[in-house]
């Protein structure tokens, strides 16, 4: 009989945890100063205006406040983080000519299997740089460009719609880790999706941080046009150090007339890790975007996607999880903004802490005075799995016309014992019956998610409900 | 000028919505020496301008109920202290009419066993900041608020209510029902407060926004904050027009649109009204809403 494991304190996170030595003369130093930025666009061949792009960033940074809200970060010392790293190879459109450490890292992960069986294409950035990416010839044809973002920079034919595009959404004064990505940014995507081109099957970029005391500033960048579809996944994780990493990755969608975005993200950041992300929207007409989000890692997270309705009937859907752990302040949620007529949003979160874990639902639904007939539905469920933990809600409504109807839902409560008791009548063990109570809780959010990272997401609460009784 | 901050989130949020507190002038509010009036079983008190500290205090075992009229042009600030012994209940009825300038608050130490019932209706008002906040700190102790509203013109009002559950299987229950015409503004916070050791306690708030006209400005913050396994806490928020079905449906009736959002408007606040027992109070209430005309 295979033998279970009693007694887990954590998730399991091996799959997560092996890394290799970096070789630290590639590193640029840490902390943010002129001379570091200087380098990294020496580094990178960057174009005048975001040499000059940067150095603004940089001082927006040292001129902004941290926000008063979210949880504390004062473990996290810039001045100790790596901005940039030097990567040891240039981009491959081959894992056979990807170095080996860096390749069996993703071996390891599954993104090359992934790539076989399952996608469209796939990018893979290691520390500050893309190793990897390819897209299928057949989708290559169809006119979508899948590729890094500096690359693209550089081609005379994307040059000047990033430059159009870039931080646009998220400009270096949204607040001040916006700022810091302003100046230290370094690899991320580029898709691009022609008029009426729906690609079927996703793309999926994998960001994987394997240097200590680092920080990853990955810029993703998504143009659909009039009447396109993309599925887009993002992964990310690290190994865990006793330093504190950071994430401070940022994500535009520009979503156009008609389109469909669906972007899902699993995050497993390991738990050193402060996880302050930054993603938008900019929905056209007729267009939706689909956010499906589970954050399990970090340490601490900052993380609420924003969608701006922007264009006559525009759509946007949330679906989101979060599972706070022992030593986790997950603070996560949503924004939309409804600033077109009949324009529609529906968020719909689970939360889950324990083990002392701290798990925070926030979010803010703005209708704006142009958005006339426009409606949205917010549901958020939380689960206290003890009572070492803390779960807030904290949602707000801002209303500015008549012609608008919005829902608001909110519960909180523990697993009912009348139901393990149930469950147990039926010979399930305690912990059987909680992990499926569990899984049943979560199960909107799993049935969103792609076969293979639903199952990991099942896995990932069995492995944490386990020894949990007690 | 010398500002003042009031009616502070408990948890602070995202620093552009403006919701985190509201800052007002203080010169524009009830000025000059504080009154303290002590309000036994049954009063009716007044306040019109100025300061005033009422007390409303029940012994263990024992009922009060009071009413508090706030009313007049003129700027007031006004704090209310509830105490509910053991075993004790209190009723307070407070009534904002067409007020000036106001700030009030009302603090409630609920007790084991205690319950504490809060009746308050906003009719207009220029400017009012209002903080409610209940301790529940006895085992089974209960707190239940009916809040009404009825905002027009460029009238504006600020509500920060706390539920603070201590006591093992406390209750609350917040309701919160109200109408908004003109270019009115109006924010409500409520925030149910589950604290560590809190266990087997319940708490639920709902917020039903009729709004009427395009250009006002509704901000709704319901927060749950939970640090204890076994409690069971809810909020739900329903806010814009009538339901498009329910119009058809009283249409078909043959009752005219106008007609229609005019009594829902009212049916809205008679909600509240029903929750004052205090006939004179209700009659006085009533006779505001209707404008004097007979209801029905």
């Amino acid at each position: 009989m295979k033998e279970e494991k009693t007694q887990v304190a954590d998730i399991d996170r091996s799959l997560y945890d092996f890394r290799y030595e970096e070789d630290e003369r590639d590193y640029l130093g840490s902390g943010i100063t002129a001379d570091i930025i200087k380098e990294i666009s020496d580094e990178k061949g960057d174009a005048d205006w975001m040499r000059e792009f940067r150095l603004k960033s940089m001082e927006i940074y040292n001129k902004t406040p941290m926000v008063e809200w979210g949880p504390s970060i004062e473990g996290l010392d810039i001045d100790n983080i790596v901005t940039y790293i030097r990567t040891k190879s240039r981009m491959n459109t081959d894992w056979n000519d990807v170095p080996d450490d860096i390749k069996n890292t993703f071996e390891k992960l599954g993104i090359p299997q992934a790539e076989r069986e399952s996608l469209a294409g796939v990018g893979a950035q290691y520390d500050s740089e893309l190793v990897y990416h390819n897209v299928r010839k057949e989708v290559a044809e169809s006119g979508v460009v899948y590729t890094d973002l500096e690359s693209a920079m550089h081609d005379e034919r994307y040059a000047e719609m990033i430059r159009t595009h870039f931080m646009k959404l998220v400009p270096p004064t949204d607040h001040k880790f916006a700022a810091l990505h302003g100046a230290v940014w370094s690899g991320g995507s580029f898709v691009y999706v022609p008029k009426g081109v729906r690609l079927e099957i996703p793309l999926q970029s994998y960001f994987r941080l394997n240097a200590k005391g680092a920080g990853q500033f990955e810029h993703t960048l998504i143009i659909l046009e009039e009447d396109s579809y993309l599925h887009f996944i993002e992964g990310c994780s690290a190994p865990k150090y006793y330093e504190a990493g950071l994430h401070a990755g940022c994500v535009e969608l520009y979503v156009g007339k008609n389109a469909t975005l669906r972007y899902s993200t699993i995050e497993n950041w390991s738990k050193n890790m402060y996880n302050l992300n930054t993603k938008r929207a900019l929905v056209d007409e007729g267009g939706k975007i689909e956010w499906v989000s589970g954050s399990f890692g970090s340490h601490v997270s900052y993380l609420y996607p924003m969608s701006i309705l922007n264009g006559r009937g525009a759509r946007a859907e949330f679906t989101g999880i979060t599972f706070a752990g022992e030593g986790q302040n997950l603070d996560t949620g949503a924004k939309i903004v409804h600033n077109a007529p009949d324009t529609s949003s529906y968020m719909n979160t689970k939360s889950i802490s324990k083990s002392g874990g701290i798990s925070t639902f926030r979010s803010a639904v703005t209708v704006n005075e142009k958005a006339a007939g426009s409606k949205s539905a917010v549901s958020c469920e939380s689960l206290m799995l003890d009572r070492i933990s803390r779960s807030d809600t904290i949602p707000v409504m801002d209303i500015r016309t008549d012609k608008a109807d919005v829902g608001h839902e909110a519960k909180i409560g523990r697993i009912s014992d009348e139901t393990v008791f149930y469950l147990m009548s039926r010979g399930l063990s305690e912990e059987e019956a909680k992990a499926m109570i569990v899984r049943g809780f979560a199960d909107n959010v799993s049935k969103e998610l792609p076969l293979e990272y639903a199952v990991e997401m099942n896995n990932l609460i069995g492995l944490e409900m386990k020894g949990s009784i007690g | 000028m010398e500002k003042i901050i009031l009616n502070k989130l408990p948890v602070p949020t995202f620093g552009w919505l403006k919701v985190n507190s509201a800052e007002r002038d203080a010169a524009a509010f009830g000025t000059g020496e504080e009154r303290e009036v002590l309000l036994a079983d049954g009063s009716r008190a007044e306040l019109s301008g100025g300061r005033s500290v009422f007390e409303v205090t029940a012994a263990e075992n024992e009922k009060t109920s009071a009413v508090i009229y706030i009313s007049g042009s003129e700027g007031k600030d006004l704090t209310t202290n509830v105490k509910a012994a053991a075993g004790a209940e209190v009723k307070l009825v407070q009534v904002y009419e067409n007020s000036g300038p106001a700030i009030g608050s009302v603090n409630a130490d609920i007790a084991e066993n205690a319950a504490f019932e809060l009746v308050q209706l906003y009719i207009g008002g220029k400017d009012t900041v209002s903080g409610i906040y209940a301790d529940l700190a006895g085992r089974n102790s209960c707190f239940k608020a009916d809040i009404g509203y009825l905002l027009d013109g460029d009238e504006k009002l600020d509500i920060n209510l706390v539920a603070s559950h201590a006591g093992k299987k406390s209750q609350s229950e917040i309701s919160v029902k109200g109408v908004m015409r003109g270019s009115s503004e109006k924010t409500f916070r409520g925030t149910i407060d589950f604290l560590n050791g809190s266990s087997g306690a319940k708490g639920a708030e709902n917020e039903e926004v009729l709004l009427l006209d395009e250009t006002v400005r509704n901000k709704t913050v319901p927060l749950i904050l939970c640090a204890e396994e076994d409690v069971e806490g809810s909020h739900g928020a329903s806010i814009g027009r009538i339901d498009e079905a329910q119009i058809f449906y009283m249409q078909s009736r043959g009752i005219p649109v106008d007609k229609i959002y005019e009594l829902t408007a009212r049916s809205r606040i008679a909600q509240v009204v029903s929750k004052i027992s205090d006939k004179d109070t209700a009659d006085r209430v009533n006779a505001i809403l209707t404008g004097g005309e007979e209801d029905g």
